[in-house]
């Protein structure tokens, strides 16, 4: 096990160092500006757009800033007295040909390498056979998708996803009420589970999807508005003090609810059905009306698979659902290779957008004439429109999301041992 | 599992290795270095007989291509626009056209033409013109007023100054190897 995790984190390393995607120098130039005492970084940015060599807005919710933020001023002392002159750089040429790129660019990545492993060894908790748990210990390690998505991409949203796997892990270990000793209610992890839903939301907004379907877990009217009002006390309690215009603006009305809630098709009368937030609501209802044992993993998977599905995602989401594929593909060995290949193709959509930064720029540590080589949306509009290369990618995804859905739920809803039946009568 | 172990290790391994020297080979053409920079309040107007020319220092040989920053106000241009490239004894040798509509305000763009092989340290020159374009078509280049190793002065309404455009001079490598190899080299010696 120590060996494997040695090569695990060599090879996170080497693309932590080599790969290169703005983002990591752009939140940790903003998030800079916590050592120097300030609070309200949303209106600080705002305010002082003038004289601010990198002019984006912060786009991600407080805790973010604060833990981006933390971090570096724990490092300041060794990192070394050039990282906030090349923080401030704007010239995207000076930054990637600076001699402490490679340092910089791990030293920034390496609270991600934590969580990370952290991730790796929290994913065991989730089985009780031993053998399932190294699986998936070594899955998570052991997987392509995974260490491209935090490191080549500086994916922020990894905050969230351990939250929100520790939120998932209390809720397994949420046993009916009856098996549980006397006085020691199953409310409790519940509500624990959905006040880490509130703290994964104040980094970032998406786990908040999922109250909705633990208040149909939840039993009785007190416990299901606790579990609503817990963890959006939780994110009105981080969000309150930093509510601005410039917060609005730049962090709440982000990619988030301009992607997953953007209008799908025209009902007429300047009406819009929002294709996403249908997929969304129809499975709440399943959940609601049909299924009477809510199994809370497969909500939430399927929740996150209608996401891809039906939204134009940014290629750091997929790490949302990246934990929760590994538990699958290891309970259930006969969705890995359809989650391998849906996986495949998610990340390949991305690659199609017109961005840069998804493709050539990635490699811009080693060289700036990389700027002279098209993108593949550049190369592939000669032959093929790459819109529509991106809506046949983006339909089979759709596809395959959808069955793999419709199967997570047909079995939850199967009785126990019916399989075995049906596997006796061939 | 050993298998993932494999991919996983493959992956990364041609992710950080492979993939920057196919990207390498991809490149016909190389820049002599970075673009200068450039106050973008200081711009010249050029329009129908109103151009404006640029003398400068090869500082490679192969030279195939010159680059530089030009607005397009409201993309109004869709006319020609015209690169002549003229050698020491201001004689027209290579002339490169684009049309005004293939690019947007502000973009860096490259007059491609066919290399000049004995390029290096000879001085040549260069006149952007827009004959075609009337006033309200103007397209406008940038300038900065101090000359530099190789960009030496333009000339303007008939008037010569020092400096110049910013910009940068695209040579064509002698193999897909030596770009590959300097791309490596340049990086390990950066690591180590």
């Amino acid at each position: 096990m120590k060996k494997v995790l040695f090569w695990a984190i060599a090879l996170r390393l080497l693309v932590a160092g080599l790969i290169f995607h703005p983002d990591i120098k752009t939140y940790n130039f903003q998030s800079s500006f916590l050592k120097h005492g300030v609070f309200n970084i949303y209106t600080y940015l705002v305010d002082n757009k003038k004289s601010l060599t990198l002019k984006d807005d912060f786009v991600y919710f407080p805790l973010t800033y604060f833990a981006v933020g933390g971090y570096q001023w724990a490092i300041s002392p060794i990192i070394g007295a050039g990282f906030d002159s090349w923080l401030a750089d704007a010239s995207s040429t000076s930054v990637v040909s600076s001699p402490n790129i490679f340092k910089y660019l791990i030293i920034l990545k390496l609270p991600y390498l934590i969580l990370d492993i952290l991730i790796a060894f929290l994913l065991m908790k989730f089985f009780k056979d031993r053998e399932e748990g190294k699986k998936a210990f070594a899955l998570w390690l052991f997987n392509p998708f995974t260490i491209y998505l935090i490191y080549a991409f500086s994916n922020i949203d990894i905050f969230a996803v351990l939250l929100t796997l520790i939120a998932f892990l209390l809720l397994k270990k949420d046993l009916p009420a009856a098996r549980l000793p006397a006085g020691q209610g199953r409310q409790g992890n519940l509500l624990q589970a959905s006040a880490l839903i509130g703290l994964a939301a104040g980094f970032k907004l998406y786990p908040i999807l999922f109250i909705p379907f633990m208040v149909l877990k939840a039993r009785g009217l007190k416990e299901k508005v606790l579990v609503v009002m817990v963890p959006l006390l939780i994110l009105t309690a981080i969000v309150l003090p930093f509510w601005s215009q410039a917060f609005i603006q730049s962090a709440l009305v982000s990619g988030l609810t301009t992607r997953i809630f953007n209008p799908g098709f025209s009902i007429g009368f300047n009406e819009s059905m929002i294709v996403s937030l249908l997929a969304i609501s129809t499975l709440f209802f399943y959940a609601w009306l049909i299924d009477k044992k809510i199994s809370p993993f497969n909500y939430w998977f399927i929740l996150l698979l209608l996401i891809f599905s039906f939204s134009h995602f940014h290629i750091a989401w997929l790490l949302w659902i990246a934990p929760f594929a590994v538990i699958l593909s290891v309970k259930k060995p006969k969705f890995s290779l359809p989650i391998f290949l849906l996986a495949t193709l998610a990340l390949m959509i991305p690659m199609l957008y017109q961005d840069r930064s998804m493709t050539i720029s990635l490699f811009r540590v080693y060289s700036t004439w990389y700027d002279l080589i098209p993108t593949p949306f550049a190369v592939l509009e000669k032959f093929y429109d790459p819109y529509n290369l991106q809506s046949i990618l983006h339909s089979i995804v759709a596809g395959g999301s959808l069955i793999i859905g419709f199967k997570l739920l047909g079995e939850g809803r199967r009785p126990r041992g019916s399989m075995a039946r049906r596997g006796d009568s061939k | 599992m050993k298998k993932m172990i494999w991919l996983t290790t493959i992956f990364v391994l041609f992710l950080v290795l492979v993939v920057p020297g196919v990207l390498a080979v991809t490149l016909d053409m190389i820049p002599a270095g970075d673009q200068p920079g450039y106050n973008s309040n200081q711009r010249l107007s050029i329009y129908g007989e109103r151009i404006v020319s640029q003398k400068f220092i090869s500082k490679e040989k192969n030279l195939t291509a010159i680059g530089t920053s030009i607005r397009n106000p409201n993309l109004k241009n869709k006319k020609e626009i015209i690169l002549n490239l003229y050698d020491e004894s201001n004689k027209l040798i290579r002339t490169s056209t684009l049309n005004g509509q293939n690019f947007q305000d502000g973009d860096f763009v490259k007059f491609i033409f066919q290399p000049t092989t004995d390029s290096i340290n000879r001085t040549y020159s260069f006149t952007i013109s827009s004959p075609l374009a009337g006033p309200e078509e103007t397209i406008e280049v940038f300038y900065f007023d101090t000359p530099t190793e190789n960009i030496l002065e333009y000339t303007y309404d008939e008037k010569s100054y020092p400096g110049g455009l910013p910009i940068v001079t695209f040579h064509k490598p002698d193999s897909k190897f030596q770009v590959v190899r300097k791309i490596y080299s340049n990086l390990f010696s950066r690591l180590l």
